[in-house]
């Protein structure tokens, strides 16, 4: 259409003219107020980057793209559905939505300085995590040498997103946070011959800007309208979380965390103080549901018994275990073997379930739009690696925008995004993989399955060079 | 063996290639040789020309020059801060290059003027073909009007610029464009009058080499297909050493030569050890008292 109207040689000055009017007419009718409706207004305000979402990802996203120096100019709009945030009150109970948080993540929350904030307030360092199954004996305990670093930190999600959203408060003068943004539908550029990404909210208010972020979850909004082929399965089981009270006697500091692989799924003791812990249980569905009703004696109870009750075993799978471990010259290995503390009690109203899925979408970016976070990639929680893998996310996303920035790009760029999702992929492919693949390995019975099973976590146990791999890859 | 393979994808570029310089015929009347030379610039700004419309489709015949982009503007511009006229605070801003005037010779629809501009350089882009400059601004005007008040276009040749914009460039680039000009030394010439002494002309080009006209005019030409037969010439094809005793005689002094590649299967430009196959060069005009000096 305009290179028809340019074959006329002043069409182009005449189109030029055009669309810088267009312009200054959108940004004159954006400063003047912020509540026009669409009727009487179809300008847009426009933004550098838009990011759809304002959970731990999105907002943690907007912090991180403020601090960046060669980004700090840039003019962020952060998008969130719900309420303003109410803040976190340290001396409240523990909340039940909590996430391990690894190394590569504290590093990110260190270089927005919001790690400060957090350590201020109540984080729970991991110094072991043993892992343990119910068909076997065989069992593996991840910490480093003399428990020198922490394998992990326990902090509650409330407590990331305070911490963020200080950030973004106090030293983002760039980022504008609009609550009660619900998303209604986003546009992209290209076929329909719009130069920008569009937002478009339920209220009617309506935004542009060069890149959209979506970081709006696993039902995004912004991953439709980017219609790229999205792998997904439904596990037919449900995540429950709750907050627990332990019976530590003495010395103990609880600075382990627990998981033990049940037929139903796994089942996760996560310390959140020392007399505290956080249980994430996935199982079938029916059986959550049945967990939420029961009374909190008999949860508790459920707990305990999750925690040590003895599974049929298989003499074949016993035995080559035996025969592993005298090989390796630890045949007591099974002395190492340690108990999580007894559960005796169950904050109030702190059980709520979640659905547990596996999704990942084939393609991260398009012209002017980019996917972080649960948006991108969902995984079963069992190794703690969800939201890890969507920091980790915001880390590249931020160094390649800046990247290409600073080299001249657009930011909505595909040319320079893709860069983004090479890296992407290659970090979170192998992680979801064998994320899916433990849940999958650890979901049934079959005898030659435990066997192989068995076997291989016994040989990672025993085997340094294999479990160092996997904690880096794990932890970071 | 894969490197050579990347060659192969190179001449994708060259399609995309124009060449600016004309030599003024009028002004060397009726030479034979002359007329030759002007008719095989006329035929090169038609084959380009032909790609105007496809110009700015990132997946389209120019997909390699768009990928280019990624390592010729940083290139150019840490080129530039090394000279040390960027102000400090600008360093690692987007607006780097704030002030700097730049002249993009062979500018073709403007795939690397505008990205010049985007870091806040005043860039002006000329190129032979009126088509593709009408593409450039075509383009140009759906852009934000800031950076549409930083860029312009002219559809001229180099030697008439020259002459109203004496010393008036803190940057020249001449980027995949050598391979397409005959002559190549008034070409450099006009490019270096425009220049201001202490500033910076950069090249990039492809090199003279069996291994470069194996992999982009044999195989990718007349066995693979990737260009049509015809856009590149051994002839027309300059080694960097050339170009750097050419820029010599002109008072330029070569500071950098960093060789490059095409890995065609992930369309992805890298800098390698090696100025076999293509490369990119920078020199600096010299203030005429360090020439005294240094002769």
């Amino acid at each position: 259409m305009l290179i028809l109207l340019c074959k006329n040689s002043g069409a182009a000055a005449a189109t030029q003219v055009r669309s810088i009017t267009k312009r200054l007419l959108a940004t004159a009718a954006a400063d003047k107020t912020t509540t026009t409706t669409t009727k009487s207004s179809p300008a847009a305000e426009h933004f550098d980057i838009i990011i759809g979402g304002g959970g731990l990802v999105g907002t943690t996203l907007a912090a991180a793209l403020a601090k960046n120096a060669t980004l700090a100019d840039k003019k962020v709009l952060l998008l969130e559905g719900a309420g303003p945030f109410k803040g976190f009150d340290v001396n409240a109970p523990y909340q039940n939505r909590v996430s391990a948080i690894n190394r590569n993540s504290i590093e990110l929350f260190k270089s927005i300085d919001a790690w400060q904030h957090i350590e201020a307030a109540r984080c729970k360092p991991v110094k072991q995590m043993q892992v343990w199954e119910s068909n076997s004996d065989a069992l593996i305990q991840f910490q480093h040498d003399n428990f020198a670093s922490d394998v992990a930190c326990i902090i509650e999600n409330d407590l990331i997103l305070d911490a963020v959203y200080a950030r973004v408060r106090d030293s983002a003068p760039n980022v504008k946070v609009l609550n009660q943004a619900r998303i209604e539908c986003v546009g992209l550029p290209g076929a329909a011959g719009a130069p920008h990404s569009q937002v478009k909210l339920q209220d009617g208010r309506s935004y542009t800007c060069e890149l959209l972020i979506g970081a709006d979850g696993a039902n995004s909004v912004v991953r439709k309208e980017m219609g790229v082929d999205v792998f997904s399965l439904n596990y037919e089981r449900m995540g429950l979380v709750a907050t627990l009270d332990l019976n530590t006697e003495g010395d103990c500091d609880n600075s382990v965390a627990w998981q033990r692989f049940l037929p139903s799924g796994p089942i996760a003791l996560l310390p959140l103080s020392d007399k505290q812990s956080s249980l994430v249980w996935s199982t079938t569905v029916p059986h959550a549901k049945q967990l939420l009703a029961m009374e909190p004696a008999q949860f508790v109870d459920a707990l305990n018994e999750a925690f040590c009750r003895q599974y049929p075993r298989v003499d074949v799978v016993d035995k080559a275990l035996q025969a592993l471990n005298a090989f390796f010259g630890n045949s007591g290995a099974q002395h190492q073997r340690q108990y999580p503390p007894r559960v005796c009690g169950v904050q109030e109203r702190s059980r709520a379930t979640f659905p547990l899925g596996f999704l990942h979408a084939s393609s991260y970016v398009c012209n002017g739009a980019a996917l972080v976070g649960d948006a991108a990639h969902r995984v079963h929680p069992l190794a703690g690696q969800g939201v890890n893998l969507g920091f980790g996310d915001v880390r590249i996303l931020v160094d390649t925008l800046a990247t290409g920035a600073y080299a001249g790009f657009k930011l909505g760029d595909t040319q320079h995004l893709i860069k983004y999702e090479r890296k992407c992929l290659a970090k979170n492919v192998p992680i979801m993989v064998g994320v899916h693949g433990l849940h999958t390995l650890y979901s049934t019975e079959f005898s030659p399955v435990v066997l192989m099973r068995s076997l291989g976590l016994q040989l990672t146990q025993n085997f340094p060079p294999i479990k160092n791999l996997f904690m880096k890859s794990a932890m970071g | 063996m894969l490197q050579n393979y990347g060659l192969l994808s190179r001449i994708k570029i060259s399609h995309a290639l124009v060449s600016v310089l004309s030599r003024n015929i009028c002004l060397y009347n009726g030479s034979q040789q002359q007329q030759q030379q002007s008719a095989e610039t006329d035929r090169e700004v038609k084959h380009h020309e032909k790609y105007a419309t496809d110009w700015w489709n990132k997946n389209g015949p120019l997909a390699a020059l768009h990928a280019l982009n990624e390592i010729r503007v940083p290139l150019i511009r840490d080129g530039i801060v090394a000279r040390g006229n960027v102000k400090s605070h600008y360093i690692n801003t987007t607006k780097v290059l704030d002030g700097q005037r730049i002249l993009d010779v062979g500018c073709g629809a403007g795939v690397l003027t505008e990205q010049l501009a985007r870091l806040g350089a005043q860039v002006t882009g000329i190129d032979l073909g009126e088509e593709l400059v009408k593409a450039a601004r075509a383009h140009l005007s759906n852009c934000s009007p800031e950076l549409s008040s930083r860029v312009q276009y002219e559809a001229e040749a180099i030697n008439q610029h020259a002459m109203q914009n004496c010393e008036s460039y803190d940057a020249i680039v001449v980027s995949e464009v050598l391979e397409h000009v005959d002559d190549k030394v008034a070409l450099l010439n006009s490019c270096v009058q425009t220049l201001k002494p202490g500033g910076s002309i950069f090249i990039t080009t492809l090199n003279k080499t069996i291994p470069m006209w194996m992999g982009g005019v044999v195989l990718g030409e007349y066995v693979l297909s990737l260009a049509p037969r015809g856009t590149h010439h051994w002839d027309k094809m300059i080694a960097p050493l050339d170009v750097q005793r050419i820029l010599d005689t002109m008072n330029c002094q070569t500071v950098l030569i960093n060789g490059s590649t095409y890995d065609f299967w992930h369309n992805t430009w890298r800098w390698i050890n090696s100025t076999q196959l293509c490369y990119a060069l920078q020199a600096i005009k010299q203030k005429p008292d360090e020439y005294a000096s240094s002769h």
